[in-house]
């Protein structure tokens, strides 16, 4: 895919997610997906973080790397918050609540026999459920490529919203005026602004690198950098954007909460980063992963 | 060559000639045994062709991609065959001859300094002279009209110039214009260090190494055909340092950086708090390496690198600080109080590493840098 078809498609991506529920099926995202995985993850999902959309097709990523065809009335069985193995409880998105089948690991089951309750939680728009199956949960053996292709998705979300949430600050950074002169002056100001650029600039670099090195490994690496990044964004931009950012007339809380869901999904940074630091010292080695 | 043939030949070679290649001294060794080891080791690498890799024919090299000779110095770092600060020197160096000598002196010179056969400094900074570059005050004055004087004049004095005390010659920035004349006064020279008049002051780093140097320049006189660029262009000579200092130097940097971390992982206990401060380094090691590729292929590309480097910049250094930052926190009484060659080390390299949101422009005016540039928040005045 050209630049400029790229460019087409984010725009076409970004039109539908300001439109009605389920406009992505309508321009073709399934069929997207199916042909070019790659740039139909990059592109969608880092749409989906910019515009803090709940659109559940995560779903589709999980079961197409499971190697299961994807469908709107199929939803897939996630691990729990924190996690990325299967377990008898878990989670599942919005799609959960119009789906007629559940695909648990390799195994498709009715929605009927799946006990299902939204989750509230911090942020109740993000669709999330809870889900409780019955009996064994049989892992299957592409669940390491899915997880990492679910990785590699949430990676692009989070770092879609993190954009989005230095975007809003620096925006109020440059039309806040203070002692006379727009906050965006101040120094101190500056420099918080230019270190969450940086960790969103890093953050897009390690999902570039996950895309064009597709592994476990960096896929892994790349999620554990999107939490911390969002992390520090957030903490950058909410002080910036101090009083008006503590109040809902702003969508800044928005996207701060959607990247903390986000974040326990497949796993938290901290999670991936003390399962790779014990896999380090496991192997007594320290792979450099990537070549020029 | 493709980049992923010349990787795996130059492996095999290294491999074959482990031997010959090794430090010949007892660890960590000494920054004279450092130099005379990366010396011994560019000798050996430019008979073999090695070092000419990546490098235009015309000063001696064998071309190809500049891509080449950072996968050069890279592997060298992995290996710890030649300390990667100091071999990358080269990066900031020989590209400015090449790109701003008059062809002959290039040719003659840049061999010398691929080979081994020779150690160069660069005379930038000044005591007055830290961030503020464009306020040096080391002055050349022409002997007669500058439009044809033979000679020119210099006096004054350089800081923080790395390797000057071993170095055959320097590439200088000097003041041309008037004392306002700030980034547009300034104008580059080759100085060979013998020349009568400099004075050479090697300087204690924290880590009791003296790496660096006060330079001190009374009445030098430098044949104008030793002029780089243009009389008042040495600003876009010191600026044309960037893309190679930003993505090779870096690269190099970083290599070297995963076998610190590899080195630490070897001797680690494996318990929880240990690999979440192992894991951590990992995490900013693989992000900063991301970058690293991602702006070398851009310059490979044929793209301009500009402010977007400053990224790069913050990213490297903070990455240094916290492997080494892991290396204490694991190792604290290792880095602190033990007294062995292996304790030695560590604590050099700890040391070292609080420099790295020093040199090559802080972090303070790279995040400047980032703001005015890449944020366009505007001026801050």
């Amino acid at each position: 895919m050209d630049a400029a078809e790229r460019e087409l498609l984010t725009v076409a991506v970004r039109d539908a997610l300001a439109g009605a529920p389920g406009a992505l099926d309508e321009i073709g995202w399934r069929e997207m997906l199916a042909a070019e995985p790659r740039a139909a993850i990059d592109i969608v999902f880092t749409a989906l973080g910019a515009a803090n959309s709940a659109e559940p097709v995560l779903d589709d990523v999980v079961a197409s790397a499971l190697g299961i065809e994807p469908r709107p009335d199929l939803a897939v069985f996630l691990p729990p918050f924190g996690a990325w193995e299967l377990s008898n409880s878990g989670l599942a998105t919005a799609r959960v609540a119009t789906a007629t089948e559940l695909l648990i690991g390799a195994t498709t089951v009715p929605i009927s026999a799946v006990a299902v309750t939204p989750v509230r939680g911090i942020d109740p728009d993000a669709g999330f459920h809870s889900v409780r199956v019955e009996g064994v949960v049989s892992p299957s053996d592409a669940w390491d490529s899915a997880v990492a292709l679910g990785r590699r998705a949430l990676a692009h979300q989070i770092a879609g919203a993190s954009r989005a949430m230095l975007d809003l600050a620096r925006t109020h950074a440059l039309e806040r005026v203070q002692f006379g002169r727009p906050i965006a002056r101040f120094q101190a100001v500056r420099h918080r602004l230019a270190e969450a650029l940086v960790a969103i600039e890093a953050l897009e670099a390690a999902v570039a690198a996950a895309g064009d090195d597709p592994n476990p490994s960096t896929a892994a690496l790349a999620k554990a950098l999107a939490g911390q990044t969002a992390r520090s964004v957030a903490a950058h931009c909410q002080q910036v954007l101090a009083g008006i950012g503590f109040t809902t007339d702003h969508p800044f809380h928005t996207f701060m909460k959607r990247t903390m869901v986000l974040d326990g999904i497949f796993g938290s940074s901290d999670a991936i980063v003390l399962d790779i630091g014990h896999g380090l010292l496991a192997t007594r080695k320290v792979p450099t992963l990537i070549d020029l | 060559m493709h980049i992923a043939e010349f990787r795996t030949e130059l492996h095999a070679w290294l491999d074959a000639h482990h031997d010959e290649l090794e430090p010949q001294y007892a660890p960590p060794g000494t920054l004279d045994e450092h130099i005379a080891q990366m010396q011994r080791v560019k000798s050996i690498l430019f008979d073999a062709g090695w070092m000419r890799y990546g490098w235009p024919e015309r000063v001696g090299g064998l071309g190809g991609s500049p891509m080449l000779r950072t996968e050069l110095g890279a592997a060298l770092a992995a290996r710890d065959l030649a300390d990667p600060g100091l071999f990358s020197l080269i990066e900031v160096l020989a590209p400015t001859l090449i790109d701003y000598a008059p062809p002959e002196v290039a040719a003659e010179v840049v061999p010398l300094l691929l080979s081994g056969a020779e150690l160069w400094c660069q005379g930038f900074s000044e005591p007055g002279t830290g961030s503020d570059l464009s306020a040096l005050g080391c002055r050349a004055v022409p002997d007669g009209d500058a439009a044809t004087a033979a000679m020119w004049i210099i006096n004054g004095q350089k800081a923080w110039t790395s390797l000057a005390q071993y170095s055959d010659r320097c590439v200088l920035l000097t003041r041309t214009g008037d004392s306002e004349s700030r980034h547009r006064g300034i104008t580059a020279f080759l100085v060979d260090m013998d020349t009568p008049g400099i004075t050479v002051a090697p300087l204690e780093m924290i880590n009791g190494e003296r790496e660096f140097a006060e330079v001190f320049f009374d009445d030098v006189a430098v044949p104008a055909e030793r002029m780089l660029g243009e009389l008042h262009g040495g600003w876009s000579v010191a600026m044309s340092i960037l893309p190679y200092e930003r993505s090779s130097c870096f690269w190099q940097r970083i290599a070297y950086l995963y076998r610190r971390l590899e080195r630490l992982v070897e001797v680690a206990p494996d318990d929880d708090r240990t690999a979440e401060v192992i894991g951590n380094a990992y995490l900013q090691l693989h992000a900063v390496r991301a970058r690293s590729r991602a702006t070398q292929h851009r310059l490979a590309a044929g793209e301009t690198l500009g402010a977007e480097t400053s990224i790069d910049k913050v990213l490297v250094a903070n990455a240094e600080q916290t492997t080494y930052d892991a290396v204490r926190r694991i190792l604290p009484g290792v880095v602190a109080m033990d007294d062995n060659a292996d304790a030695d080390g560590w604590r050099i390299e700890y040391l070292y590493s609080r420099a790295a949101t020093i040199y090559g422009g802080t972090a303070e005016v790279q995040r400047n840098i980032i703001a005015r540039r890449l944020l366009d928040l505007g001026t801050d005045d």
